[in-house]
């Protein structure tokens, strides 16, 4: 129980159960083990957390709503909810905490800490001030968050650990994205995101110029790479790379993903450009780096193929091999940041691709959850919430299945995340 | 200036009829001045034995005819004037000639209003909604523009913090740029930041005009919401006045207006010089986060520690006045220079302790009138002027500070928000010309033209390569309008006619989705010309009583800055479209003489506005900045109201409060098929009720005159949202704001006051844009004394 050694996808992980569960979806936190060594009160709160934000031209924030059930019923911002001062907010669970980040680009903002109380309502547990990060993941009991230089003049990644036990920056440092990417023409590297595999981070990253009017153009677009760090030191290990793909995840999203082994899969968009046109010359695939392994293996999925002309856009793991995969037409594909709309069920043990049914009609689509999407905890359900232009839901996907229903509606919003959050142990 | 004192007239009162008329060939006749030498237009002339009485012509001249010889007293009376008593012996077969120079009263303007019915004769003259400002009673108190404003019914005024921070003026619930500013009637827009209303004390102006809603055409503007005129003094002899003021934050405010004018040559010189300078550290109520950690101090009291601002400006100008070809021509240049800390970003998370500006201001200007031009009735202005000042963003610190201070720095380069020393020059140029019209048989017709212009260059030395500022960003605006006025008895009637014409020319990115690659710039013009139009009319029911009702059909232009941005806390938007809205103002002004003694006055207004594309500020995604905006459709329903007491020259009470109901129109959001969920929900983050209450006592002390007033002033904000009022349960709001004033002034004679001011004296904590706080309890004295 106190091994972590199951990391999903970025808000999966936050959320899932406290120590008295054995799930083999694993994902246990060790943050939420009772100190006293006692058993959890079997009749624990739990409740599902789920934002939205008002569909308005301004003045809107984002409302953090609770319920019970995310498979039917509705519920509205109307009157309900309680406000996060900002628009542009990233959440993430970890140790019975929801934490609710606001992106202020270069400025420090303030993070609110929520907690579930016996009651189920959700109490303000504090407020600290972060810098606006790029990349953020629970680790351990830890938030690891990444501020990401964008600038050759400053190749530096700031990272901060912060404790949400005290709810105070523990421990900072920086690293050389120069010295790390180690390139002749001075690109630097830029992480795409944060993945824990037992006691290292991996944080796969793309190359980046960083100047010239083209910051995040590169003229190597056919490599990928992740480099490792111990945890909590954060020392740096290794870089593992690859020259099957391009990099491994994009700009704010996650590319790795471990199962329940310890395998971690890599998924590449191979959507890297060069003064604004498409250069990666390899398809969206899929690799792997087996559990403690230094390289990675022969594994390799062609999406692109397994698709008909499709890119992963960002991916969710329901366990047992199988991915939720959010799809994007490459044909169609006009900037490195997403927007992909289909959703489709990827087996990386059998190899498989079946696109997801019972969906609304992508053209019909305007916002979908890219992140903070809530897999059930025997990992057949994956919960996306997708907004149309007649309204917002909540989606039910069915993994083995490959069918979607419709659940939950969300009135008077467009849902920014959903999770869960249990009733601390405290 | 004699134009609005016509407003102000008089009546005649025929006060002692007296008895004989003997050989009547006699002739009176003469010239009423005021205090400056300005020919008093509309004075009652009374004669004493004979009551008759006439009123002065534009000339100031009166004249009576067929008088028997013999000694007659004569009375003069005007608006504001002390009147004046003469006698004087008539003789047969000569002309008798009598001038006279009324003083000023130092009875305010307003009081003297409401005790005249014949007021209404002369208020007729507008159809439009306006109200005056008298700002010469205010003269002894350390208010700048800005604040002298905000106790006017219907007007409230937001800023970021203390001296010279940003400002915006809401107007009957118009704000921003809806409500245009003008200083004798040349748009004020563009004067850059060392000229702004609240950083211009209050003794630079004579009075203020405040137009709500429908705008005279002769200011020449796309003020969608109303306007304020500032009339400067201008004075037309020799002066010489000066005032200082201390106070809290360690606020020094000089100001000195000088004036030469040769009474043979009409040659004139006049200089206006202010100062302003302030630390702005008054005391924040904030959490304030531990530098390294992140963790918060609940509820600190800290004070502002990077909010220095002055500024220095000469206003000077020299000409002729008087002269056949023009009343007035001066040239002129307005210098000035400001300095400006930043302490905060749109929100106060955002700390800032190194990052400042610098700016300043050489504008050449020109300003010509001349009344009865070729042919009498033909009055015509002309004015230009062009701004060749620069601005200078200066921020190379790379540091993180926390409300204590205390701050990280980072060993590369960078800024607080932006590495930057970047300068820029804004090239504003404008140029208006008036022309009016007046028949005989009282029609009336009125041509204005305003252009604009805007060129902003500038470079950054830390950035040469970055052609981001290299690109052209021009802006031309041009409103053309015309106007017919007919003037009747008991009612008067205007209709008018705009042409709104706007060109910007940018560059644009095309691939710059999230810092997406390419360096592909390609230039746009953006052009509209469109026409909007209106009427106006007023109307007497009695002579105590008034209505007013106009429409308008309006489009209010972008800014320069909010196409542009103002390089702080201002991001342009190059997209930004002109609103356009439907105004319907309805108003009554009811005036009631309960005896000599006790009078009141009533104003009630209401009106209703439709706005397309309505321009708001909202704060950018990552509210670090503001950024205008076009967010669909707005409604105001709104109602005012003002009630004033006055009893004898003692005593003057007055009330006024504001209602506005801001309601989102848009019912479906771009994309959507179902009813917006904020559709006719109260537009956030505006106040929609407020109020002022004033009360001013003065009583005599001493001899010669020696006087002391007692003035105090409530203002009240009720609380409003910021974000949606219709959305969640658990919301942040701008709490209930109360403040209280009180300023003391002793007139030791006419030439000397001093003054002591506390504003805010309950310390209450105040609010303004997006819950920045604003100073708290504050105390200043003020000297103010007049030479000559």
């Amino acid at each position: 129980m106190k091994k972590v050694n199951l990391f999903f996808s970025l808000l999966f992980m936050g959320l899932l159960f406290v120590g008295c569960s054995s799930d083999d979806n694993g994902g246990n936190n060790p943050g939420t083990e009772n100190p006293t060594g006692e058993e959890p009160q079997p009749e624990e709160m739990e409740k599902y957390v789920v934002t939205a934000t008002p569909l308005a031209t301004e003045g809107v924030a984002d409302y953090i709503l609770t319920t019970d059930d995310l498979s039917s019923g509705s519920i509205s911002t109307e009157g309900n909810g309680i406000e996060q001062d900002g628009t542009y907010r990233y959440y993430v669970t970890n140790n019975d905490k929801f934490f609710s980040l606001l992106y202020g680009q270069g400025n420090p903002g303030a993070v609110t800490t929520y907690g579930l109380n016996s009651e189920g309502e959700l109490e303000l547990l504090s407020d600290f001030q972060a810098e606006t990060v790029q990349a953020f993941e629970a680790v351990d009991d830890d938030i690891l968050m990444m501020k990401i230089s964008r600038s050759s003049d400053a190749p530096f990644a700031y990272w901060y650990r912060l404790d949400t036990n005290s709810l105070q920056i523990a421990a900072e440092g920086q690293i050389n994205t120069q010295e790390l990417a180690d390139n002749e023409n001075g690109e630097i590297a830029f992480f795409s995101w944060i993945t824990q595999i037992d006691d290292k981070v991996y944080l796969p990253y793309f190359l980046v110029k960083g100047c010239c009017d083209d910051r995040f153009g590169t003229e190597f677009p056919d490599e990928a790479h992740v480099a490792v760090y111990s945890y909590p030191e954060m020392e740096y290990v290794e870089t593992i790379s690859d020259d099957r793909t391009s990099f491994i995840g994009r700009y704010f999203v996650n590319g790795l993903t471990a199962d329940e082994n310890g395998d971690a899969y890599a998924f590449s968009s191979a959507v890297a450009t060069n003064a604004g046109e498409f250069n990666s010359t390899l398809p969206s695939a899929i690799t792997r780096i087996p559990n403690g392994s230094s390289s990675f293996d022969s594994f390799y999925f062609n999406l692109e193929q397994a698709s008909g002309g499709y890119v992963i856009d960002s991916h969710i793991y329901a366990g047992n091999g199988k991915f939720v995969g959010i799809m994007q037409n490459k044909a169609e594909m006009t900037s490195a940041y997403g927007g992909g709309k289909e959703f489709a069920i990827i087996d990386v043990y059998n190899e498989t691709f079946e696109w997801v049914s019972g969906l609304p009609d992508p053209s019909t689509i305007t916002t979908l959850t890219y992140r903070n999407n809530y897999v059930s905890e025997d990992g057949k359900t994956v919960y996306v919430g997708i907004t149309t232009e007649t309204g917002s839901f909540v989606y039910n996907i069915d993994v083995d299945g490959a069918a979607a229903t419709q659940g939950l509606e969300v009135e008077g919003g467009v849902i920014t995340a959903l999770h869960s959050l249990k009733a601390s142990a405290e | 200036m004699s134009l609005s004192f016509r407003f102000f007239i008089l009546p005649i009162f025929l006060l002692i009829v007296s008895y004989a008329s003997m050989a009547q060939n006699a002739t009176l006749s003469g010239t009423v001045f005021d205090d400056n030498q300005v020919p008093v237009f509309g004075a009652s002339v009374v004669l004493s034995k004979t009551g008759k009485g006439v009123m002065t012509d534009e000339a100031g001249a009166y004249s009576f005819q067929n008088l028997s010889a013999g000694t007659y007293k004569i009375q003069v009376s005007f608006i504001g004037y002390r009147t004046e008593v003469s006698q004087t012996e008539i003789r047969t077969n000569q002309a008798n000639i009598l001038n006279f120079s009324l003083k000023e009263s130092t009875y305010n303007l307003n009081e003297v209003t409401v005790t005249g019915k014949s007021i209404v004769q002369q208020v007729k003259d507008k159809a439009f909604n306006v109200g005056v400002i008298d700002a010469k009673n205010l003269h002894h108190t350390s208010l700048d523009l800005a604040h002298a404003l905000d106790r006017t019914s219907g007007i409230r005024v937001r800023e970021s913090g203390g001296v010279g921070s940003q400002l915006d003026i809401s107007l009957n619930g118009f704000r921003g740029n809806q409500v245009r500013f003008f200083i004798d009637g040349i748009p004020m827009e563009n004067f850059g930041s060392a000229f702004q209303l609240n950083n211009i004390p209050v003794g630079l102006a004579e009075r203020m005009e405040v137009y709500k809603g429908v705008v005279p055409i002769s200011l020449g503007s796309d003020a969608l919401g109303g306007a304020i005129n500032i009339i400067t003094n201008s004075y037309a002899k020799n002066h010489l006045d000066f005032s200082y003021s201390y106070g809290s934050f360690n606020t020094h405010r000089t100001i000195v207006n000088a004036i030469y004018v040769s009474p043979k040559s009409g040659f004139t010189v006049q200089a206006n010089a202010f100062q302003n300078y302030s630390d702005n550290n008054y005391k924040m109520h904030v959490d304030v986060a531990d530098i390294n950690t992140g963790e918060y101090f609940r509820d600190q009291t800290v004070e502002r520690f990077h909010d220095n601002y002055h500024n220095e400006t000469v206003i000077a100008q020299l000409g002729v006045v008087n002269k056949p070809y023009a009343d007035r021509l001066l040239i002129g240049a307005t210098l000035g220079k400001n300095y400006r800390e930043i302490q905060t970003g749109a929100r106060v998370t955002g700390v800032f302790g190194a990052w400042h500006r610098k700016g300043n201001i050489i504008m050449p200007s020109l300003k010509y009138s001349k009344k009865n031009l070729f042919t009498k009735g033909l009055d015509v202005r002309l004015n230009a002027n062009y701004n060749l000042g620069s601005e200078q963003n200066i921020d190379t610190l790379n540091r993180r500070y926390n409300w204590f201070g205390q701050f990280r720095e980072y060993p590369n380069e960078g800024g607080e928000r932006s590495y930057s020393l970047y300068k820029y020059k804004n090239n504003t140029g404008i140029a208006t010309a008036n022309f009016e019209y007046n028949s005989k048989d009282r029609h009336k017709f009125a041509l204005s033209n305003t252009l604009n212009t805007f060129d902003r260059k500038g470079d950054d030395q830390l950035n040469p390569d970055n052609n981001q500022y290299d690109q052209p960003r021009k802006n031309l605006k041009n409103i053309l309008g015309f106007g017919y006025t007919l003037e009747q008895e008991k009612y008067n009637v205007s209709i008018f006619a705009k042409n709104y014409f706007q060109q910007n020319k940018f560059t644009r990115r095309i691939d710059d989705e999230n810092y997406g690659p390419g360096y592909e710039y390609v230039d746009f013009i953006n052009t509209f010309s469109s026409l909007g139009y209106g009427s106006a009319a007023s109307y007497f029911i009695n002579d105590n009583l008034q209505i007013k009702a106009s429409y308008e059909k309006s489009y209010r232009l972008p800014e320069s800055n909010e196409l542009f941005g103002d390089v702080i806390n201002l991001q342009g938007n190059i997209d930004l479209k002109p609103e356009h809205s439907n105004n319907y103002n309805l108003g009554s002004s009811l005036w009631v003489r309960l005896n000599e003694y006790n009078q009141f006055n009533l104003n009630a207004s209401g009106f209703y506005r439709d706005a397309k594309d309505f321009i708001r500020p909202r704060l950018n995604n990552n509210q670090v900045m503001l950024v205008m905006d076009n967010l669909g459709s707005v409604t105001s329903l709104g109602v005012e109201g003002e009630i004033r007491y006055q009893h004898k020259n003692s005593l003057n009470i007055g009330a006024n409060v504001t209602y506005q109901d801001l309601r989102n129109n848009t019912k479906y959001e771009a994309g959507q098929t179902t009813e917006s969920v904020v559709y006719r929900d109260r537009i956030p983050n505006m106040p929609y009720f407020y109020g002022n209450a004033d009360a001013t006592y003065t009583l005599a002390l001493g001899p010669k005159n020696r006087r002391l007033s007692i003035g105090y002033n409530l203002l009240y904000v009720h609380a409003f949202y910021l974000y949606w009022p219709s959305r969640g349960s658990d919301k942040l709001d701008i709490p209930e704001q109360i403040s209280h004033d009180l300023t003391l002034t002793y007139f030791f004679n006419d030439n000397l006051q001093f003054t002591l001011e506390a504003r805010n004296i309950a310390d209450q904590d105040l609010y303004d844009n997006f819950s920045l706080q604003k100073p708290g309890r504050s105390f200043t004295g003020k000297i103010r004394y007049k030479v000559f």
